[in-house]
């Protein structure tokens, strides 16, 4: 029976960032996100809308705007006035260029993915030319005497329209002057004293212009003549986001006040050929403003200040699963950000500026199942490790033990030894790390503490011996496959003798540390694996995917168990499709080994593997205590699987001795309450 | 035009000199005199030298604005000379990027070492100026480009939270939540007890004050 006393968590006070602009890239399936705070995610579509990858942010660099040239080169530009491509094996920038146009507010690429133009402060957009290896300075077109806020290209590629301060203007590429001028009038009265700002401008091919404004008008124009077609009223704030879809029969806006609206080409009558721009729906998914949208084939994607990314499927172009009609909100990081040294009850809290070290707090009563115990000892913050230098932290990690912690940025990797007496702590940088060590993707510790398992570029792991006085540079690992995806899943067993990978390319490699040799690679599955742990007695290797897919390998027969294959029969992932966050983190229970916990954002479940597994359609939820059970009754309501959705929403779940569970939860109203401020919306009755 | 005009103005002033001259000098004729006659040649002279002489005061003038554009032109190079690194340093820098590239090459060619025993000490002295850790960047560029950046950040922020963009807070937005849900609930600032720390701060004051005053009234 599964009887648990928690420690629950909620001192963790993790704050996403807004999210500021977005592409997606449809032959790939890929968005790329850009928040305000520099950092870049990348979130794969098909392999259930899991984070693939995490560029971690950096104070200087400010993020405006985001492209994709191609299917693997990724370009932003900022308010600093830099153009930075990002490395996607690397997960780093590979070069900024500066512009030289003073801060830059919108980029653009032409459909046939030869020329960039960027909008700066000054007034000028600036053509770049796209080579294989770099972007380069073409020429700058006309200069203009507003900032220029929104560029789009006409699908020729030969006219670009530019929003400013009140005015649209239409470029001719090739001779660089400005053809044509638009005046956009400045809304009702009342508004007159402000310029209105051209947010968003979007060309079409049939030389019409849409523009989304400050006013809250989002207003078609014919751009050959430079008169206004219609305007549509959205909403009494600005209209921030704007995004046409690849067939150009619908255009989605999104405004201050949190409302994503649709407009469709439609003809107002049925049978008549002639088609307008109609309003057709309105979502309202967000609290703050939306300041990026964009549409796939099947669904509106939105993202704004709230730091959600809100997936809404469009239920007339969806066609085959229910699952796919549902609304996904992408809230927290799909992967853990809390690290737990079991033995001394220390949690490790990332965030991406500082690391913060507490110690757990402890109670001296006994109660009942289901009472909550008061506190006696109060959990204290040990330690918060500030990063020097720009960039953000990508990962950390501390040992079993509570003796080492390890943090990596993009640039660095910095190792502290931690000594913790009963009410003194001191902490000790080490100086001098091997020269291989540069940056780590994951980093890890081994289960007695001794070694450091860094995942480096180029997927190579390298294993660091780790004592007292020195840091020695034992192995490196390389995979036999030879890819470089970046690996993102580290997990160590319990008696040092295997490591286990997995990259972004769905690989999984495991390596033998007594002889320091590649293993085997295990069968690659089209799902990128979200949780991995190997178990302490077994050495079995218990791999969770994004698709909710749980397998167990066995590492040293080389093969999927028989727990496995009966798992797959018995249709586990089919009571597991209703929930859409993927699994971040697999633990076990030291004083039941055949346990396994697993817990996503909303529900940590445990499987125990000596149970049979017949009862999965039956109830899944036990909600009598097992003490309240009578003997006869019990044996027949044991089930392999039991869950518990009390505690949401959940960051982290780990299991200590004696028992103890530590929850790390994150209320959505503590992050509601530390963002921005939003519009005042004034309600009937209140 | 203005010259001709001149040329014209001249040549008449100088014919009615000639006319006064004859005037002045024949008494007799006065107003009922008809005008001297002037041939055509001599007209035509005159004109043909007028118009001459305002083609060379055009010239004249062109070559003297060529000269100061010239002469602008050549102050604003030195200046420009100025203002750069001088010329040997240029080299120098120039000769190091070349050295490099000469001593990497080298290195896998055997044939160039009596140029590499040459350049070496140039070699030495570039490297003891231009350090490889050490890049010179100009700080008012810096300064600059900060500024801007400022600018750039202020406007977008008046922009979206500056005045008469109607912004609440996140209290009032939850509270109103709280207000039109199904059950009914305080204002979020009464039940988190975390928030308007300050608000019930002055508010404990407030209370303090206000029951001294009444002891102080009733006393």
């Amino acid at each position: 029976m599964v009887e648990f006393k928690v420690h629950r968590v909620r001192f963790f006070d993790y704050m996403p960032s807004g999210i500021r602009c977005m592409a997606f890239h449809s032959k790939a399936d890929r968005l790329a996100l850009a928040r305000l705070d520099g950092s870049v995610e990348i979130i794969n579509f098909s392999n259930n809308y899991f984070q693939e990858k995490v560029i971690p942010g950096n104070d200087s660099r400010s993020i405006e705007a985001i492209c994709w040239v191609g299917c693997d080169r990724l370009f932003t530009a900022g308010l600093n006035g830099e153009i930075v491509e990002f490395d996607l094996e690397r997960l780093c920038p590979k070069y900024t260029l500066d512009a030289f146009g003073g801060p830059i507010w919108t980029a653009a690429c032409n459909s046939e993915e030869t020329h960039f133009a960027f909008g700066c402060e000054d007034g000028s957009v600036k053509l770049f030319e796209i080579l294989p290896d770099k972007i380069q300075f073409e020429r700058n077109l006309d200069r203009q005497k507003g900032r220029i806020l929104s560029l789009s290209w006409h699908k020729s590629g030969t006219l670009i329209a530019a929003g400013s301060l009140d005015v649209i203007r239409v470029f001719d590429v090739k001779s660089g002057h400005s053809v044509q001028r638009i005046l956009v009038d400045k809304g009702p009265a009342g508004t007159h004293n402000k310029d209105c700002v051209v947010w968003n401008v979007a060309f079409l091919s049939d030389y019409t212009i849409v523009s989304g404004d400050s006013v809250g008008k989002v207003q078609i124009w014919d751009a050959n003549k430079g008169t206004l077609i219609k305007t549509h009223l959205v909403s009494k704030w600005d209209v921030l986001s704007l995004s046409v879809s690849e067939n150009e029969d619908s255009i989605v806006a999104g405004t201050s006040e949190g409302t994503v609206v649709q407009f469709q080409l439609l003809s107002p009558t049925i049978g008549d050929t002639e088609t307008q721009w109609i309003r057709t729906r309105t979502f309202k998914h967000h609290t703050h403003d939306v300041r990026a949208v964009t549409e796939t084939k099947t669904a509106v994607v939105s993202g704004g200040l709230d730091t959600q990314l809100v997936i809404c499927s469009l239920l007339d172009k969806v066609e085959v699963k229910p699952s796919e009609s549902v609304l996904r909100k992408v809230i927290f990081p799909h992967r853990t950000l809390v690290s737990c040294a079991k033995k001394p009850g220390l949690l490790l809290f990332q965030f991406p500026d500082q690391l913060e070290l507490w110690r757990l707090g402890g109670t001296d009563t006994v109660g009942k199942p289901g009472e909550s115990l008061p506190v006696t000892r109060k959990p204290e913050k040990l330690l918060q490790l500030k990063r020097k230098g720009d960039d953000h932290i990508c990962c950390s990690t501390i040992s079993e033990c509570g003796q080492w912690i390890a943090y990596s940025t993009v640039t660095s990797i910095r190792l502290y030894q931690l000594q913790c007496e009963s009410n003194n702590i001191s902490i000790t940088k080490v100086s001098k790390l091997p020269k291989v060590l540069r940056s780590a993707h994951q980093l890890q510790f081994s289960a007695d503490s001794s070694k450091l398992f860094v995942a480096s570029e180029q997927a190579t792991i390298h294993v660091i011996s780790l004592s007292r006085s020195e840091c020695k540079h034992v192995h490196t690992f390389k995979p036999k496959s030879g890819s470089s995806a970046p690996v993102h899943l580290l997990a160590a067993s319990a008696d040092g003798q295997w490591l286990t990978s997995a990259n972004r390319h769905c690989e999984i490699n495991v390596y033998n540390l007594k002889k320091l040799k590649h293993h085997c690679m295990l069968p690659v599955y089209n799902s990128l694996p979200s949780a991995m742990a190997i178990h302490p007695e077994t050495n079995n290797l218990l791999i969770a995917h994004a698709d909710q897919q749980i397998f167990e390998f066995s590492t040293v027969d080389k093969q999927y168990t028989d727990w496995s294959r009966k798992l797959h029969k018995e249709g586990f992932h089919k009571c597991r499709i209703k929930w859409h966050t993927p699994i971040t983190h697999i633990t076990f229970n030291p004083s039941a080994p055949s346990q396994v916990m697993l817990h996503d954002t909303y529900m940590f479940c445990i499987i125990d593997q000596s149970l049979p597994l017949d009862g999965l359609k039956a109830q899944f939820y036990s909600q009598l205590t097992p003490k309240d059970m009578s003997e006869t009754d019990r044996p027949s309501k044991t089930n392999a699987f039991k869950m518990c959705t009390k505690y949401q929403p959940l960051l982290h779940v780990n299991v200590l001795e004696d028992d103890w569970l530590v929850v790390v939860e994150r209320p959505l109203i503590d992050i509601h309450s530390q963002l921005p401020a939003p519009v005042r919306q004034k309600k009937f009755g209140t | 035009m203005a010259t001709k005009r001149r040329g014209g103005v001249d040549g008449r002033r100088k014919m009615n000199i000639d006319v006064k001259a004859v005037g002045l000098g024949a008494d007799s004729s006065d107003d009922e005199d008809a005008p001297e006659e002037v041939t055509f040649e001599k007209a035509k002279a005159d004109a043909v030298r007028s118009m001459r002489n305002a083609l060379d005061t055009i010239k004249r003038d062109k070559e003297l604005l060529k000269e100061k554009r010239r002469k602008r032109q050549e102050l604003f190079q030195q200046q420009k000379k100025r203002k750069l690194l001088s010329e040997d340093v240029l080299e120098e820098i120039e000769l190091a990027y070349t050295k490099k590239r000469k001593t990497l090459d080298s290195e896998e060619q055997e044939k160039e070492s009596e140029e590499d025993e040459s350049s070496e000490d140039e070699d030495e002295v570039v490297n003891a100026r231009l350090k490889d850790s050490y890049k010179a960047v100009r700080l008012k560029d810096q300064i600059d480009a900060n500024a801007r950046q400022e600018s750039a950040s202020d406007f977008i922020r008046s922009r979206l939270y500056g005045p008469g963009t109607n912004r609440t807070t996140t209290n009032h937005m939850l509270s109103l939540k709280n207000k039109t849900g199904m059950n009914k609930t305080a204002a979020v600032q009464f039940v988190d007890k975390n928030w308007g720390s300050e608000k019930k701060g002055e508010a404990e004051k407030f209370k303090k004050r206000w029951i001294q005053n009444q002891n102080m009234i009733t006393n």
